[in-house]
């Protein structure tokens, strides 16, 4: 589902963010990127739905060569992939409805595609009685809730958690980590980049460690450290 | 497609309240803009109107040579008459000429004791059908063997020409500058509005918006933009011109006025669609430059 040969990130600046890094993730599985800041998790995310391109290297989602999609190309990927952020992006004058719905609209889905599948992805994620709400009104696992409705809404094959209970207590990250579980038992490819301890060991899932650019370890029933 | 249109007006009117006062501003940017370009846009076609009016009347002077007999004379005016460009020949026979200006300044001078004989020519005065022919027709007419003089009020004429020649260079000057400005503003007033919307962006290319889709509310706010400048300045203008026709209809009946009224709507139409025109670019500017600097 998801293939790095040889990939290299260095800034404009001149940091090295990236270096030769090569990994397979495949169908359906569900990956965890640990490594402390600056280590270059953000920036390998980013590089898989094309906000960043890779200095050099192959970065293939889906069977697409990222680097060399056509610009136009760009937003079928992203319809592919959903993105769940730690500070959640919701757009704050617009319902917790409207902002899932948002991710439907702007794909020029017909209004009841949008109502039945924003819906059921409320549904999903247990947020059905705050349809409502406004995105101020809602506690941080709410809101990352509501985000991670926002991601799914499309049934994308591939969802992407960047940090996602960064900014959440270990109760409600337990929650969220739950619920990213959940959607990868619905068939799709979880990518959760952190650095809490804790989710990682409980969940054992497959570990890939970064350290300054490097890919350092890559591990199945993997925890946080060696 | 129906629920993504009305997606972006929903979206344009959002932007629209948010900056309520720079959209203000450029709405009454783009009016003050569309005005001069109207009143100048009139002004020309007027100055146009009464040059060529006048210019229409003014007759072109053929003198013949003095001995010419009356039928060769006739034979001369119809010739004129034929020449490309010449609407009628009015001939004074010299007899004629003669016992009016002693009827005009008979009275002042003892003109018979100076001069015994008539002095005077035969006249032929010849209206053109376009005062652009005068030139062309004065030439005709003089290189007829019977003809000593030809004389038009040409260079009258050129003048006011070159006057409206320059009053037009001024004007499409002027309103190039203006619509620069214009275009310059709303493209400030839209670019705010896209940076208060940059996470919206941001979200709707992460969920897979293309460029054209992110693109429109802000095109479409342009437009609405254009739309409400586009008819102010029309109202203005259409309010002025008419009560500045009246009054000058009153007090100079003699100079003519433009008021075909196909003509002045064309005028309004072209105005305000240049208000849209530089709304929509201005919006499709702004929003271009946010999009464009992404991988």
């Amino acid at each position: 589902m998801i293939e790095l040969t040889n990939v290299s990130k260095t800034f404009s600046s001149g940091i090295d963010a990236l270096h030769n890094i090569s990994l397979t993730i495949g169908k359906e599985e569900f990956v965890f990127l640990v490594g402390s800041s600056g280590a270059g998790k953000t920036t390998l995310l980013k590089m898989l739905y094309r906000e960043d391109l890779p200095t050099s290297g192959k970065v293939i989602v889906d069977r697409v060569n990222v680097a060399e999609l056509n610009p136009d190309q760009v937003p079928y990927l992203r319809r592919n992939i959903g993105v769940v952020f730690q500070d959640f992006k919701l757009l704050p004058k617009r319902t917790v409805y409207e902002n899932v719905a948002f991710a439907l609209r702007v794909t020029g889905a017909p209004r009841s595609t949008i109502r039945r599948k924003a819906m059921q992805a409320l549904e999903l994620v247990g947020m059905l009685r705050r349809v409502s709400s406004f995105p101020n009104e809602l506690s941080g696992g709410e809101k990352q809730r509501v985000c991670i409705a926002r991601a799914i809404v499309n049934n994308p094959p591939i969802l992407l958690a960047d940090e996602p209970t960064g900014n959440l207590d270990p109760t409600t990250s337990w929650d969220i980590l739950q619920l990213l579980d959940k959607i990868n038992k619905r068939n799709t490819t979880v990518v959760v980049a952190t650095h809490n301890k804790s989710i990682v060991d409980e969940m054992k899932k497959r570990v890939i460690e970064l350290d300054g650019g490097r890919l350092i370890r890559d591990q199945q029933l993997g925890m946080y450290n060696v | 497609m129906f629920s993504s249109i009305e997606f972006f007006i929903i979206e344009a009117f959002r932007s629209f309240r948010r900056s309520a006062l720079m959209t203000m501003v450029a709405i009454v940017t783009i009016t003050v803009s569309l005005t001069v370009f109207g009143f100048f846009l009139l002004s020309i076609i007027n100055m146009g109107n009464i040059v060529g009016t006048f210019a229409s009347r003014l007759d072109l002077v053929a003198y013949t040579s003095k001995d010419l007999s009356l039928e060769d004379a006739a034979a001369v005016q119809l010739k004129i008459g034929k020449l490309p460009g010449v609407e009628k020949v009015e001939f004074t026979s010299k007899t004629e000429a003669w016992k009016k200006f002693k009827g005009d300044f008979g009275s002042k001078l003892a003109l018979e004791e100076i001069v015994h004989e008539n002095p005077l020519p035969h006249t032929f005065a010849v209206r053109v059908r376009n005062p652009d022919m005068l030139p062309v027709v004065a030439k005709s007419i003089s290189d007829l063997e019977v003809i000593d003089e030809v004389r038009y009020s040409g260079k009258l004429i050129d003048q006011m020409r070159s006057m409206v020649g320059a009053v037009r260079a001024a004007g499409i000057v002027l309103v190039v500058l203006l619509s620069l400005a214009t275009l310059l503003i709303v493209v400030n007033t839209i670019r705010l509005t896209v940076i208060a919307r940059e996470t919206d962006i941001y979200i709707m290319k992460l969920v897979g918006a293309t460029n054209t889709f992110v693109k429109w509310p802000f095109i479409i706010e342009g437009i609405m933009i254009g739309v409400i400048g586009g008819i102010a300045s029309f109202i203005i203008l259409k309010l002025s011109y008419d009560s500045a026709i009246m009054q000058i209809s009153a007090a100079l009946p003699f100079l003519p006025v433009v008021t075909d009224q196909r003509l002045l709507w064309f005028v309004y139409l072209v105005m305000t669609m240049t208000g849209v025109g530089l709304g929509m670019l201005g919006g499709y500017i702004s929003v271009s430059r946010a999009l464009k600097n992404e991988p």
